[in-house]
């Protein structure tokens, strides 16, 4: 384990109020002492796995994206190349607990079914891929909201792409993602001056038969809006109250900082 | 047989006194007087629509202010001033062709540098970065993001 102390703590917090991103608020919500340790203290860990995983689907993912941007043919072999070079590239290592050839055929597997079954037509323009965006909200008190869009099909339908062990439910997938969803449509409505037409979480899910679960989520209401503006409040407050006091749950037993949790007090 | 003929025409006001216009017509038959009304409100949405997309090309103008002296025309650019230094800088250091990026803007966006939205020139920030050769590794960006 590492720590990267750079600048002060007085610092490091000042710079959190004054931007926030999606996984961010999420890891706030999820447990502020989760957050204390990954983003003031920048206690450093070994990637995980499934991060790893989830990494280099995305980046598959991108590639197919950006190639539709470019009117490029699907060709698989371009893909699988992208793919092996990503997997190869652990500057860390990770603890595949003996099953790194099995996740990565799980991977690869996920990415040919995805390919399969994928709603997006091979000729289908994107309107953006993998930008990132920020809009200044000072006007309402809160900090700049900061993000990067995986995908923006065409007709303004906002893509964000997920890999998970379990199948989602499609109103679980919704509450869970809604930091996120709502992140990204005001990210996309401030910086393309319209609304965005729908939302889709595509998630590949890692069974020995992948599955791919597209759940279409509707553009953000005024509530959500107001929703996501109050976690940010808080947010805000939380920090400046430098209130990290854990949040005890299931959540624990993935918990990178499990040790470091075990000792504060 | 029933014939519908359309025409929307747009003129617009442009620095130094110019200004310019755009009309675009079209005739279609109907087999129906009953489809008159839908078919002319379509027509009148695509109509407007391909006007005020090419009317934003606003071409040649003559740049003086008056005195005889030149000055920038059109400098209105649709980003955010820092994306639109940032394209500029990366232009510059580079020393990409200008013709060229306007190209790739007009390919991925249907649009030009100047008249692309913010997310349109994240996206064209973002290639010229990867054509120039500094845009960030995507394993290091998702590592840095947390859990997925």
């Amino acid at each position: 384990m590492n720590t990267v102390a750079p600048s002060s703590e007085a610092e490091t917090l000042e710079q959190l109020k004054q931007t926030v991103s999606a996984s961010r608020l999420s890891c706030w919500s999820k447990c502020r002492l989760q957050f204390y340790f990954r983003y003031v203290q920048k206690l450093q860990k070994p990637p995980t796995a499934a991060l790893h995983l989830g990494g280099v689907v995305h980046l598959v993912l991108q590639a197919w994206n950006m190639a539709r941007w470019k009117r490029q043919p699907f060709n698989v072999e371009v893909y699988r190349s992208v793919f092996d070079t990503g997997w190869k590239d652990q500057q860390t290592p990770i603890d595949w607990q003996g099953e790194e050839e099995s996740q990565r055929n799980t991977a690869w597997n996920m990415l040919e079914r995805y390919f399969i079954e994928t709603p997006i037509k091979s000729n289908e323009l994107p309107e953006a891929v993998e930008v990132p965006a920020e809009v200044d909200l000072s006007n309402h008190g809160l900090p700049v909201l900061r993000g990067v869009l995986d995908l923006v099909r065409a007709g303004s339908r906002i893509v964000d792409f997920k890999t998970s062990a379990r199948t989602p439910n499609a109103e679980d997938a919704k509450h869970q993602n809604q930091i996120q969803l709502s992140s990204y449509s005001i990210l996309y409505r401030e910086a393309t001056g319209k609304r965005e037409s729908g939302r889709e979480l595509h998630h590949l899910v890692k069974l020995k038969t992948p599955k791919i679960i597209i759940t279409p989520v509707e553009p953000m209401t005024d509530r959500e809006q107001t929703r996501l503006f109050k976690q940010m409040e808080s947010y805000v407050n939380g920090i400046e109250g430098k209130d990290f006091v854990p949040s005890v749950g299931m959540h624990c037993l993935s918990c990178e900082f499990f040790n470091e949790c075990r000792r504060w007090g | 047989m029933i014939v519908l003929e359309c025409n929307y025409s747009k003129k617009i006001g442009l620095p130094n006194y110019s200004s310019h216009q755009f009309s675009v017509s079209l005739k279609t038959e109907l087999a129906d007087i009953t489809q008159v009304e839908q078919e002319s409100a379509r027509l009148y949405e695509v109509l407007q629509q391909s006007v005020d997309q090419n009317i934003q090309q606003v071409g040649y103008l003559p740049a003086t202010n008056g005195n005889g002296h030149t000055k920038p025309v059109d400098d209105k650019w649709a980003c955010s001033d820092k994306q639109r230094d940032l394209i500029l800088k990366v232009i510059t250091e580079a020393k990409l062709e200008k013709n060229q990026v306007e190209q790739l803007a007009q390919d991925r966006f249907g649009a030009g540098v100047k008249q692309l939205n913010k997310l349109q020139a994240s996206g064209l920030i973002e290639e010229l970065l990867a054509q120039t050769g500094q845009s960030k590794p995507r394993s290091q960006r998702f590592q840095k993001a947390g859990a997925r």
